[in-house]
């Protein structure tokens, strides 16, 4: 029965979907905790006369979102393009 | 004439499902924004009614592989998917009835399968179809979107682990509305699809779409998409609370975690065609992001209960589905067959939907966070 329902089931889409749902999951809510610790580090950092801490925080904020809005428009153009 | 006629009760019909789609996924989609309070009960609808519109716009792999994977086009007529129609539609309001999130998918295709095996015996079912695009997705799908939201909170936690609860959980919070946009993109991708390729399935049945090379027309995407927005603003209200709240109670990052989780599992899924269960998908990324957090965290026994209703679903709407069917064909192959049914189904559901009213709303105050 087995080797029957593993003949039957077409690996690579499968495999597709595990692999972009892992990137593209854990990615994402990973890289926007950083913008989180960006914006509260730039936030303390400023606070406290810190400006080159400020600034480091600032960069990693600014990037994790564009990241995270890269990864967005990376899916949605992904969908159509099929 | 009898043959548009039927058509037309066909499409009405799939609509209507498409209807209660929307209006049964609403819990889907909405209810972790709400349980952390990131959006307010009517916005949070209102925003996903919006982007499920949008979504269904977004490809037609899932239309396809309903058009053409589940049953031999080639014997099914509009009869046979009208009774799928209301097996799936049966089982849908059953169990939003009593407050059970089990899937619309798997109604709609356990319909329609109960309907044609019936009407055309087994050499109607594409059972390969069957298992490596739906039955094997579907039991990959919740657990996968249970892993990925797992992996995810647990990293996140050892990320923003020493920083001050405050921002982070209003960071998150602002997160939450993006999370939420994608996961109604996502659903409505998804969702949608699956009426479009069952009035695609009617319109080769009747002859109107040749049966070897055919595209979902764009007047069904539309209306398609029009009727599971709409759904979705009407909201499935009762099923918000077995989401939200009875599965775990949820912090924004894990909101965060579990939408991502559920978007990005049902977007990847819709890439390649696979007709998912939205609502299986997403309750597996809700109790992956409240296991990562603390096991015991999540309420084992609601989930069992959501899991039985999963179970019963196949099976259940194809058996009404076939009933649907026997009881059509009562009254011969013409339009009489459908239009009683369809009248007696109206009554039956205004009658569901007026003893609802009468008990009240489920949810007079949003759950806690």
């Amino acid at each position: 029965m087995a080797p029957v329902v593993a003949s039957l089931v077409e690996w690579g889409d499968l495999l597709k979907v595990v692999w972009v749902s892992l990137a593209a999951g854990i990615g994402v809510t990973v890289v926007f905790a950083l913008a989180i610790v960006g914006a509260t580090g730039m936030v303390d950092n400023s606070r406290e006369g810190r400006r080159f801490g400020a600034a480091a925080s600032g960069l990693l904020l600014v990037l994790s979102l564009a990241l995270c809005a890269a990864a967005i428009v990376l899916g949605v153009v992904a969908m159509t393009a099929k | 004439m009898d043959g548009d006629v039927i058509l037309v009760i066909v499409v009405a019909t799939a609509l209507a499902f498409d209807f209660t789609n929307g209006f049964h996924d609403t819990a889907n989609v909405v209810a972790t924004s709400i349980s952390t309070r990131a959006m307010g009960p009517r916005i949070a609808v209102g925003y996903a009614a919006v982007l499920n519109f949008a979504g269904a716009f977004l490809s037609l792999a899932v239309a396809a592989t309903i058009a053409k994977g589940i049953v031999e086009a080639d014997v099914i007529t509009p009869l046979i998917i009208f009774g799928g129609l209301i097996g799936a539609i049966s089982w849908n309001l059953i169990t939003w009835y009593f407050g059970l999130p089990s899937s619309s998918s798997h109604a709609l295709i356990g319909g329609v399968v109960g309907s044609a095996f019936v009407a055309a015996g087994p050499d109607a079912i594409l059972g390969d179809g069957i298992l490596s695009k739906v039955v094997i997705p579907g039991l990959v799908a919740p657990i996968l979107a249970l892993v990925v939201a797992s992996l995810a909170i647990v990293i996140v936690y050892k990320v923003v682990g020493r920083l001050r609860p405050g921002p982070v959980s209003r960071g998150f919070k602002a997160g939450q509305v993006v999370s939420a946009g994608m996961l109604a993109l996502a659903h409505g991708t998804n969702d949608a699809q699956k009426t479009m390729g069952i009035i695609t399935l009617a319109l080769v049945a009747n002859g109107t779409l040749s049966s070897e090379n055919f595209e979902v027309p764009m007047w069904v995407i539309v209306s398609s998409a029009s009727a599971i927005a709409l759904g979705t603003y009407a909201g499935g209200w009762r099923i918000i609370k077995t989401m939200g709240s009875r599965i775990i109670k949820m912090d924004t990052a894990q909101g965060f975690s579990a939408q991502g989780a559920g978007a990005a599992v049902i977007l990847a899924s819709s890439q390649v065609g696979y007709p998912l269960s939205t609502t299986q998908t997403i309750t597996g990324a809700v109790m992956g992001a409240g296991a990562g957090k603390r096991i015991s965290a999540v309420r084992w026994g609601v989930a069992g209960n959501i899991v039985l209703a999963w179970a019963l679903t196949l099976p259940g709407s194809a058996v009404i589905g076939a009933a649907t069917y026997g009881l059509t064909r009562v009254f011969g192959t013409g339009a009489a067959g459908p239009l009683v049914v369809s009248v007696v189904a109206l009554v039956v559901v205004g009658a569901a939907f007026v003893r609802r009213l009468q008990q009240g709303p489920s949810i007079t105050a949003p759950a806690e966070a």
